[in-house]
């Protein structure tokens, strides 16, 4: 007897667990298909009538402009950041020098500065240098933030990459550099997909930064979200359009690509 | 061309022959950001110390005054006990759920919905906390939100809450938020640490020997986990001490100072009253805080590698 109450008891915990994680991506869904009317009039969980798909237009017409902007940020800065940590990560996984031991512990720790530590001098940094108002700005932050994790998520994983590989080319006198780019950069291109889409996830959905340095021609869709959140209060159903839209791009990558998802997580969790 | 000798990892007596021009290319563009980076938190700490107050610089030495200031101020002390709050609620429950469920999905005979399981816990951490705070602002909406409509549709109109519009509560439902969207993160993280080969046969051994499963839990499992409870508790420790997004888009601090933490304080401080010295002071003692907190994570991470 006891067993089968315990049976029902983890069922029903199980249930209810569920539900907490379905409801809030359906509820956006389906209220983003619905008219005010329709919202106000409380038709609970169903549409009230035919699904408006006008809302994502005007979600768009709003965001689109966001959209590239993020798209063009997010793309360059995860890039460059993902190339520049693959060079570093390899250095700090293959050799033992001096530095090399400050230096891993200056990068591990610049993983987790908090934003607001550097935000105050960026700010500083992209108005003199006039970058702030191009999208050279945020390209240039991001990098900066994002280099350290790149090269820790990258040398997590050159760790499980053999030797072997590289001993055998050194003795055929390739150099460092060669044995990089000719061996061990398409050995190691599952683990440089995994960082990009750890980094891009990051940058994608980036805020705080974001939110300081944009100008109304480089604002990233973040922002953009948090401007319609606030101008079209009482609009859910524009609200959850462009909240669809804004997450549309990295929820595809978690959804489509979740093995290197999951390892680039791992990764920086240290269980590369 | 200048060369010198580089040990190779574990192996002393080989040396392989780098050129300098070689290490520059490998390391000189992480030493430039990292450099960089480094040289910010500097100036920010510079800045604290300055009497930097209004829209443009000013540079000459204050001493302690802002931060005199700060600790005189009750805001700064509803923003620690807020952040505390975070620290408390939005890690160790997260750590707790994450345990029984890794375990569930790992050991405990779950095993056939467990990619369908991890799909749906784990989405919401590629989504970003404006993303997450609009939708959980219409759950909790307290008029015609989800919750609350649900809630009368079920006639248990009793459990209807202000949830963040009432400012007792207002922090712990942000809270709750931090805790969905991590969950899925902290379960991947143990799941992971409970797939060693060891660790699975003793498992197998305990289970032939007839031990229960929560035996098996607290006497096998949990102390062979230790080292990725460690990391996945710095991980959400920095994470929740970060927190400005989601107080930003859902409540704003709000009601009163009922939401508000040191990050989001920090940001008002120094774009909106433009009192920067302020401002650096409060981002230095959010450094300090997190500089704390993963200096575990930095030791096991040296362990790993210089091992």
């Amino acid at each position: 007897m006891k067993s089968k109450a315990w049976y029902i008891l983890i069922n029903i915990l199980f249930l209810i667990f569920l539900f907490w994680y379905v409801l809030p991506i359906y509820v956006m869904v389906i209220t983003s298909l619905k008219t005010p009317l329709e919202i106000t009039q409380r038709t609970y969980l169903f549409l009230g009538g035919a699904p408006h798909f006008e809302n994502y237009l005007q979600a768009f017409k709003l965001s689109y402009k966001s959209l590239i902007n993020s798209s063009i940020i997010t793309v360059v800065a995860t890039a460059v950041s993902t190339f520049l940590g693959g060079l570093g990560g390899y250095f700090l996984s293959r050799f033992k020098w001096r530095i090399s031991k400050p230096l891993f512990v200056l990068i591990v720790i610049g993983m987790f500065i908090p934003y607001q530590a550097v935000l105050i001098p960026l700010v500083q940094l992209m108005a003199a240098t006039k970058l702030a108002l191009t999208y050279a700005g945020l390209i240039f932050s991001y990098i900066i933030l994002n280099v350290p994790t790149a090269a820790t998520l990258m040398g997590t994983f050159f760790f499980s990459i053999p030797k072997e590989l590289e001993e055998s080319a050194e003795v055929d006198g390739a150099s460092k550099t060669q044995i990089f780019f000719r061996i061990i950069t398409p050995v190691a291109a599952p683990a440089y997909i995994s960082t990009a889409i750890m980094i891009f996830t990051q940058i994608w959905n980036e805020f705080l930064v974001a939110l300081t340095l944009s100008t109304p021609y480089t604002m990233p869709i973040t922002v953009k979200l948090a401007e319609i959140k606030g101008s079209y209060v009482a609009l859910y159903n524009l609200q959850m359009a462009a909240t669809l839209i804004s997450s549309l791009i990295p929820l595809l990558f978690f959804l489509l690509l979740q093995k290197y998802f999951i390892r680039g997580a791992l990764a920086g969790a240290l269980k590369g | 061309m200048v060369s010198l000798g580089i040990g190779v990892k574990k192996e002393k007596k080989r040396r392989f022959r780098v050129s300098i021009s070689e290490i520059l290319i490998f390391l000189l563009p992480l030493i430039f950001f990292t450099v960089i980076l480094y040289l910010m938190v500097g100036w920010t700490f510079y800045i604290s110390f300055s009497n930097w107050e209004g829209v443009s610089p000013k540079y000459e030495f204050a001493g302690l005054k802002w931060y005199k200031l700060m600790f005189n101020l009750s805001r700064f002390h509803i923003d620690v006990r807020n952040n505390l709050t975070w620290l408390l609620l939005g890690v160790f429950p997260t750590l707790l759920i994450a345990i029984f469920l890794a375990y569930f999905l790992e050991i405990g005979g779950f095993k056939k919905g467990e990619s369908l399981i991890r799909t749906l816990i784990l989405y919401p951490a590629s989504m970003s906390f404006i993303v997450t705070g609009t939708i959980w602002s219409w759950m909790y909406q307290p008029d015609k939100g989800v919750i609350n409509t649900l809630l009368r549709l079920l006639h248990l109109d009793f459990l209807q809450s202000k949830f963040v519009t009432d400012q007792a509560t207002a922090n712990y439902w942000l809270i709750l938020i931090f805790i969905w969207q991590y969950l899925g993160f902290a379960v991947i993280i143990l799941q992971a640490s409970m797939r060693t080969t060891e660790l699975q046969e003793m498992v197998e051994a305990a289970i032939i020997d007839g031990a229960s499963k929560l035996d098996i839990l607290f006497r096998i499992i949990l102390p062979n986990i230790r080292g990725g409870i460690l990391i996945l508790l710095s991980l959400l420790l920095i994470s929740a001490l970060k927190v400005f997004d989601i107080v930003y888009i859902v409540t704003f601090g709000g009601p009163g100072y009922s939401t508000d933490v040191l990050a989001f304080f920090m940001y008002i401080a120094t774009f909106q009253q433009h009192l920067v010295a302020l401002g650096a002071g409060l981002a230095v003692i959010i450094f300090l805080i997190a500089f704390i907190i993963i200096i575990p994570y930095t030791i096991y991470a040296m362990k790993r590698w210089f091992a």
